[in-house]
C-alpha cells in the first residue's frame, strides 16, 4: 500500500514550502524516522521525516520546486508497486492535491452536462442554466476563503464564484451587503477596477513594486526571494504600515554595569560557566522591566477586539543570518538568571545559525531587542516585530564626555531606542518602561535580585 | 380564444372530457341538482345525466372510497370535495388507498382518479375551513398535485388530470372562480404535468408563486417595475412534479429568489423550492432565498387579521428589495 508524503505544514504561517534537498535517492529503504529530505519553509529549513517503513519509490518534485501545503512531494510502498494511478491522478500541472482535483474534475463533470427539462423532478445535480460557462471552468484548489487575518470572508455563493472565475482575491473586496458580505456586484466592481492599487487600510505591495527600474541594459544579478525574505518583506511591511510607529530613546550610564559583568565573569571564566554579554543585562533588564509595565508587553489584536497583555515574558532577540536575520526566543527571561540567559542565548544563535531552530524557538516572542552595538553604531530605530508593541534597538557603549556635579569626566553611555506600537503603547507608557529599563542597567545589582 | 370565468373554464375541460370519453364521471356533494356548491359543474347533470354527475350525501370517506373502487375497476372518477378542508375528513381513501393501489397490487390496478375542489384561504372563513393543503398532499409518493392560477391553465391541466392514470390532486381556489381570462378553445388543448409557465420575464430577481399567490406575485412585479427592478415571475403550476429546471434556469440569471406561498411556512412547498434551488444552483446565489408564506398559526378571522396573515404584494416587494440588496 503507497504511502503519498505530501508537503507538511512546518510553522503557523507556512503556506507553501521549497524543497531544497533531497536526502534519499528512489530506490532507497526507509524507515520511521529517517530524513528525507530537507524543506525551506518562510521562517527555517526544516528535515522532513519519514513516519512509515518502505522504499521511496518517487520524488514527486524536484529540489528547489515551491508546492503548497498538502501537494504530494514524495511516494513510499512496496519495492515492485504500481504507483502509476496515484501520479496520474496528480494531473499534468501537479497544482493541485489528490483530492482537490478529484472534488473539482467532478464538479467539473456534473457542471458541463447538458440541462434535461424532460426530466424536470430529477434530482441529478446538473448544469442548471446550460450556459456553457461552467463548462469551461478549470479545476483549481477551492481559495481558502479566509482573510489574512484568517477570519471567514463573509460572500454570497455567486460573489465566490465569479471572483473564483476572474480570480479576484476575496480578501481584497469589500463587502457592501449585511454585515459585511460580499456579493456580486462587489466583486464586479471589483474587476471593473482592475488589480487593487491602493488599499484602504494601506497594504503596500511589496512584492510587486511599481516604481521604475534601471534601464534593463545596466548589468545587473538576480537572486531568488527566498522563503525568509518574504517572509521579512510581508511582515515588518504590515507592522510598518499598520502600526503606528514613535520612538523614544534613552542614553544610560553603563559604567556600574560593565564593572559588575566584568566581576561576573571573572567568576564564570574560574567556575567554568558561560560568559555574560552585554546584550544579555539588556535582555534582563527589558524582562524585569517589562513584569512592571505591561502594555509594552502586548499585542493589539484587532480581530478578537482585544489588546492582550501577556502574563509571561518571552523575549525575542534578532540575530542575523547568512539568510537575513531570526529572533530565537528566551522565554520566561523574567524567571531566569542571568547565566541561564546566557547560556540559552548563545545556543540559540548557533543554532540559528545553522538553520537549526525549531518553529517552537523562534516563535512566541512577547518583546524582541535588536542589537548592532557590536558594530559600532551608536543608534538606530526598529520596526516593532508583530504582534508586540514594542521593540528595543540596542547601540553600542561608547566612551564620551559625560558632565558629573559641574565637572566634565569620561563616562560609558549606551544609547537604547524603543520602537512603540501607538496602538497600544503611549508615549509616557514607553518613556516609563524606559526609565525603569535605565534604573536596572544603571543599579545592575538589581539584576541579581 | 374564448373570455371564460375559471369556473367555466374547468367546467368546459370536464365537459369536454366527459363527452370524449363515457367511463368519466363527477361525484361529490351538490354537483348535479345544485350545479356544484360554486357553479363550477352548472348544467352538467342536465347533459350527463344522473349516471355520471352523481350527488352525494355528506360522507367524504365514503365518496372518496366510492371513487377509489371505481377507478380500480376501470371508471375514470372526478370526484369533487366541496372544499379541500373537507377532504380530511376522506384522508385516508385520499392518501392512503389512491395513490398505493398501484403499488401494492404490482401495477395490477390503474387509479385515474381526479380530487379536485378548492384549496386555501378565501376570506373571512377561520382556521378551519382556510387549510392550504398542497405541501401535505404533496409530501405522499404517487400523489400529482396541480394548482393553477388562470383559467386557461385551469382548462389545459385538468383535462390532462383527468386523462392521468394515477391520482391526482386538483386545487382551485373560491377566490378565483370568478376570474376572467382568455382561454383556449384548440380541440384537445393539453398541458402536461410539471411544466412552469413564466408569466413575467425579467433579469433582476425571481419571484415563484402559485395559484392566488401568482396574482400578489404579478402585483409585486409592476412596484418593482416602478422602481427599476425587473422581476421574473414563474407559476410552477404542478406542485408535483415540479419544474424544478424552469425556477433554477430563472435563478441562475437572476441570482435572487422569492416563493410566494400562503401556505403555513414549516415543510411548505416553498421550503421544498428553496431547498432545491440551493442545491442545484447555490453558486448562483447571491442572496438567501426569502419566502413570503402565512405565518405559523391557524388562519384568523377578523379581516384585518386576516390580511396580515395572508401573503401580500408589500411583504413581497420588501423581500425582494432585501434579496436585491437594495432597502
Amino acid at each position: 500500500m503507497a504511502i503519498l508524503i505530501e508537503m507538511p505544514k512546518l510553522s503557523d504561517t507556512m503556506e507553501e514550502g521549497v524543497l531544497s534537498a533531497w536526502l534519499m535517492d528512489e530506490g532507497d529503504e526507509v524507515s520511521s524516522g529517517d530524513v528525507l529530505a530537507q524543506v525551506e519553509t518562510d521562517k527555517a529549513t526544516m528535515d522532513l521525516e519519514a513516519f512509515d517503513e518502505g522504499v521511496l519509490l518517487k520524488k514527486v518534485i524536484d529540489e528547489g520546486d515551491s508546492v503548497p501545503i498538502g501537494q504530494l512531494i514524495a511516494v513510499i510502498g512496496e519495492a515492485d508497486e504500481d504507483i502509476s494511478d496515484i501520479l496520474d491522478d496528480q494531473g499534468g500541472d501537479g497544482a493541485a492535491g489528490a483530492d482537490e482535483t478529484d472534488d473539482a474534475a467532478a464538479s467539473d463533470a456534473a457542471a458541463s452536462s447538458e440541462p434535461t427539462p424532460s426530466s424536470p423532478d430529477s434530482d441529478v445535480v446538473e448544469d442548471p442554466a446550460g450556459d456553457g460557462q461552467l463548462g469551461d471552468r478549470t479545476p483549481e484548489p477551492v481559495p481558502a476563503g479566509t482573510d489574512a487575518e484568517g477570519r471567514r470572508i463573509k460572500a454570497s455563493p455567486l460573489a465566490r464564484r465569479i471572483a473564483e472565475e476572474h480570480g479576484v482575491d476575496l480578501s481584497q473586496v469589500d463587502g457592501s451587503g449585511p454585515e459585511g458580505r460580499i456579493i456580486r456586484r462587489d466583486v464586479e466592481a471589483r474587476i471593473e477596477e482592475g488589480p487593487p492599487a491602493a488599499e484602504p487600510a494601506p497594504q503596500p505591495d511589496v512584492e510587486t513594486p511599481s516604481y521604475d527600474l534601471p534601464d534593463d541594459e545596466a548589468p545587473y544579478e538576480s537572486h531568488d526571494i527566498s522563503q525568509m525574505r518574504k517572509t521579512i518583506a510581508r511582515r515588518l511591511a504590515e507592522s510598518k504600515y499598520t502600526a503606528p510607529h514613535f520612538y523614544e530613546t534613552v542614553d544610560i550610564d553603563m559604567e556600574k554595569a560593565i564593572a559588575l559583568r566584568a566581576e561576573l565573569n571573572e567568576l564564570a571564566e574560574e567556575q567554568d560557566r558561560t560568559k555574560i554579554s552585554f546584550n544579555d543585562l539588556v535582555t534582563k533588564a527589558c524582562a524585569l522591566s517589562l513584569q512592571k509595565h505591561p502594555y509594552v508587553n502586548a499585542s493589539y489584536l484587532p480581530d478578537e477586539g482585544e489588546i492582550r497583555t501577556y502574563n509571561q515574558v518571552h523575549i525575542g532577540i534578532a540575530v542575523a543570518i547568512d539568510e537575513g536575520l531570526i529572533t530565537p526566543v528566551v522565554r520566561n527571561a523574567d524567571q531566569k538568571g542571568m547565566t541561564e540567559i546566557a547560556r540559552e542565548t548563545r545556543e540559540l544563535a548557533a543554532r540559528a545559525q545553522d538553520n537549526d531552530l525549531e518553529p517552537e524557538e523562534f516563535e512566541g516572542a512577547t518583546f524582541t531587542t535588536s542589537n548592532l552595538g557590536m558594530f559600532g553604531i551608536e543608534e538606530f530605530t526598529a520596526i516593532v516585530n508583530p504582534p508586540n508593541s514594542a521593540i528595543l534597538a540596542i547601540g553600542a557603549i561608547r566612551d564620551t564626555p559625560v558632565v558629573e556635579d559641574g565637572e566634565v569626566v569620561p563616562g560609558k553611555r549606551m544609547k537604547v531606542t524603543l520602537s512603540c506600537d501607538h496602538r497600544v503603547v503611549d508615549g509616557a507608557i514607553g518613556a516609563q518602561f524606559l526609565s525603569t529599563l535605565r534604573s536596572y542597567l544603571e543599579e545592575p545589582m538589581n539584576l541579581l535580585l | 380564444m374564448a373570455t371564460l370565468q375559471f369556473r367555466e373554464a374547468l367546467r368546459a375541460a370536464m365537459t369536454e372530457e366527459m363527452e370524449r370519453d363515457d367511463d368519466i364521471f363527477l361525484i361529490g356533494e351538490e354537483v348535479a341538482e345544485y350545479d356544484g356548491a360554486y357553479k363550477v359543474s352548472k348544467g352538467m347533470l342536465d347533459q350527463f345525466g344522473p349516471q355520471r354527475v352523481i350527488d352525494t350525501p355528506i360522507s367524504e370517506l365514503g365518496f372518496a372510497g366510492l371513487g377509489v373502487g371505481a377507478a380500480m375497476n376501470g371508471l375514470r372518477p372526478i370526484v369533487e370535495f366541496m372544499t379541500f378542508n373537507f377532504s380530511y375528513v376522506g384522508f385516508d381513501q385520499v392518501v392512503n388507498n389512491a395513490p398505493n393501489v398501484r403499488y401494492m397490487s404490482g401495477g395490477q390496478f390503474e387509479m385515474p382518479i381526479v380530487f379536485r375542489g378548492p384549496n386555501g384561504a378565501a376570506g373571512q372563513l377561520a382556521a378551519t375551513h382556510s387549510n392550504s393543503t398542497e405541501a401535505l398532499y404533496s409530501n405522499f409518493p404517487g400523489l400529482k398535485v396541480v394548482s393553477p392560477s388562470i383559467p386557461d391553465d385551469g382548462k389545459g391541466l385538468l383535462k390532462t388530470a383527468i386523462r392521468e392514470d394515477d391520482p391526482v390532486i386538483f386545487l382551485e381556489s373560491e377566490l378565483m372562480y370568478g376570474l376572467k381570462d382568455e382561454v383556449s378553445e384548440e380541440a384537445d388543448y393539453t398541458i402536461p404535468l410539471g411544466s412552469a409557465r413564466v408569466a413575467r420575464e425579467g433579469s433582476d430577481v425571481t419571484i415563484v408563486a402559485h395559484s392566488k399567490s401568482h396574482h400578489v406575485a404579478m402585483d409585486a412585479a409592476e412596484q418593482l417595475a416602478e422602481k427599476g427592478y425587473e422581476a421574473e415571475v414563474i407559476d410552477p403550476r404542478t406542485i408535483k412534479p415540479l419544474d424544478i429546471d424552469a425556477i433554477v434556469e430563472s435563478v441562475v440569471k437572476t441570482n435572487r429568489l422569492v416563493v410566494i406561498d400562503e401556505s403555513n411556512p414549516f415543510a411548505s412547498v416553498a421550503s421544498e423550492i428553496t431547498h432545491r434551488v440551493q442545491d442545484r444552483a447555490f453558486d448562483y446565489l447571491d442572496a438567501p432565498i426569502l419566502r413570503v408564506t402565512a405565518p405559523d398559526v391557524p388562519a384568523p378571522y377578523a379581516p384585518n387579521l386576516m390580511d396580515a396573515y395572508m401573503p401580500g404584494a408589500d411583504e413581497t416587494v420588501d423581500k425582494c428589495l432585501r434579496v436585491l440588496y437594495a432597502e
